[in-house]
């Protein structure tokens, strides 16, 4: 079976082909607007927020994918369908119903949570239910407690800031440059991450939300004092969200009882997260099997969408492509 | 007015002073820095309005969206515009559905990344000082 993933919720526009058989997948194309390529064929670089806009960047991309302008080899179409800004997601979800129409393909809508969290089932090795999602971004911090495909129940999440927008707000003040994720984390590879004992924000709150606004000035607060260095501060910034994250992680798993962790979204490209998170749940819970995507499948993208939308397609949950419309407000649960 | 606020409580509750003024139709700008408690004001405001769930930073999705049950204000707009980098993608938000609209309020954190100047003239603009004894000046 091949799958077509098409992803434009904010940011990104991404096209996928996924292949599957037998439930082994098999990643054909995974192309997304920010690659260099898809720039040439565009005709210049297309600046990031503005890129929502342009519908007609989509064609080229679809071009670029190979598939046949029948449509031919195509056995199902998935589709972000929100949570996302409407005019980014109208995109995709249009040209996904256009295409679902005309070629008479099976429409599937996926959720744009949902294909972060299926981003960790293209491997052989697939979690175990009931798993529990660690779901880090610049637009979200969310424990999500999956029961089975499609069954999902959000335990905690942020009430302020994003993880990963307090990663790039703190390298902004710490006059890093944008994106500030990456930046951050090399900094902090040479600095001491004891050296300033930053606030670890509602750790004992009892419940399992998480807020990373106050970070903010707490890192101003250092800077302005000028008594470490920026890879100490980076560093030891970097320790407080890791901490916070496994610490609330851990407790989240005790409560749910949990037989794998899924860690997905653009911050668990963080290496210090990755591996803190794996090493402690390996000397708590050794019997549960820690899932974190391919580095390529870390940020948005539409294999993830292509893999969400198979297990969708499985369970028959296909949609009209004359009713389905974009929801900016798309729960998971 | 200048007020002096030394915490997150004390901002939400100018907000909610501020919010009883308010009719519907109008634009309210956000500005300070990073820190300076632009989004905690939101929280405050949204919150009197009777909307229980948790008012998040927009800076990654630009533009959340708040439904609220209110005599002749039904709907908030949450913009920020932090990550903007010309006027010119501002077009992509389809605000011209939201701005002046009777029944929505629009708030705008970071208003200077995405309005030229005079381009659009808020109804009020809220400015917010980070003190360097960490109070925050608010100006309403």
């Amino acid at each position: 079976m091949m799958i077509l993933g098409i992803e434009s919720s904010c940011d990104e526009t991404a096209i996928a082909l996924l292949q599957e058989q037998d439930g082994v997948f098999e990643v054909k194309k995974n192309l997304l607007t920010s690659q260099v390529a898809i720039h040439a064929l565009y005709g210049g670089v297309v600046p990031e927020v503005a890129a929502r806009e342009h519908v007609d960047i989509l064609f080229p991309m679809l071009k670029a994918s190979g598939i046949s302008p029948d449509g031919e080899g195509i056995d199902v179409i998935a589709v972000t369908a929100g949570p996302g800004l409407v005019p980014a997601l109208r995109v995709g979800v249009e040209l996904a119903k256009v295409l679902a129409w005309l070629w008479h393909k099976p429409l599937v809508a996926v959720n744009h949570l949902e294909g972060h969290i299926y981003s960790v089932w293209g491997g052989e090795k697939k979690p175990m239910f009931p798993a529990l999602c660690l779901l880090v971004s610049g637009g979200h911090t969310e424990l999500i407690l999956m029961k089975d495909h499609g069954q999902y129940e959000l335990i905690g999440m942020t009430r302020d800031d994003a993880a990963g927008e307090a990663f790039d707000k703190v390298a902004k003040l710490l006059e890093l440059p944008y994106p500030g994720g990456p930046e951050i984390s090399k900094a902090a590879e040479k600095g001491n991450p004891t050296a300033v004992d930053f606030p670890r924000p509602m750790l004992n709150s009892g419940d399992f939300d998480f807020s990373f606004s106050g970070l903010k000035t707490a890192v101003r607060n250092e800077v302005a004092l000028q008594q470490h260095s920026v890879e100490d501060i980076a560093a030891s910034f970097q320790e407080a969200v890791v901490d916070t994250l496994v610490t609330k992680t851990m407790k989240a798993m005790a409560y749910t009882g949990a037989q794998s962790l899924i860690l997905s979204g653009g911050v668990s490209a963080n290496k210090t997260l990755r591996s803190r998170l794996e090493s402690t749940l390996q000397k708590h819970i050794p019997e549960v099997g820690f899932f974190a995507p391919d580095l390529t499948l870390t940020g948005d993208n539409a294999v993830m969408i292509a893999l969400a939308g198979a297990y969708r397609f499985h369970a028959g949950e296909t949609v009209d492509p004359l009713t389905l419309v974009a929801n900016p407000n798309q729960r998971l649960a | 007015m200048k007020y002096i606020s030394n915490s997150a409580e004390e901002t939400k509750q100018l907000a909610e002073d501020l919010a009883k003024t308010l009719k519907g139709g109008e634009v309210l700008f956000l500005e300070g820095d990073l820190g300076s408690g632009k989004t905690t004001f939101v929280q405050g405001l949204v919150a009197s309005f009777g909307y229980t769930e948790p008012v998040r930073s927009p800076t990654f999705a630009l533009m959340h969206t708040y439904h609220v049950n209110h005599p002749t204000i039904k709907r908030i707009v949450h913009l920020d515009l932090y990550r903007l980098n010309d006027p010119s993608e501002l077009r992509a938000f389809g605000l011209e559905e939201v701005i002046h609209d009777p029944q929505t309020l629009v708030l705008v954190e970071w208003p200077e990344k995405g309005f030229e100047r005079d381009k659009l003239l808020p109804d009020k603009r809220i400015l917010f000082c980070i003190e360097p004894n960490n109070d925050r000046t608010i100006l309403l």
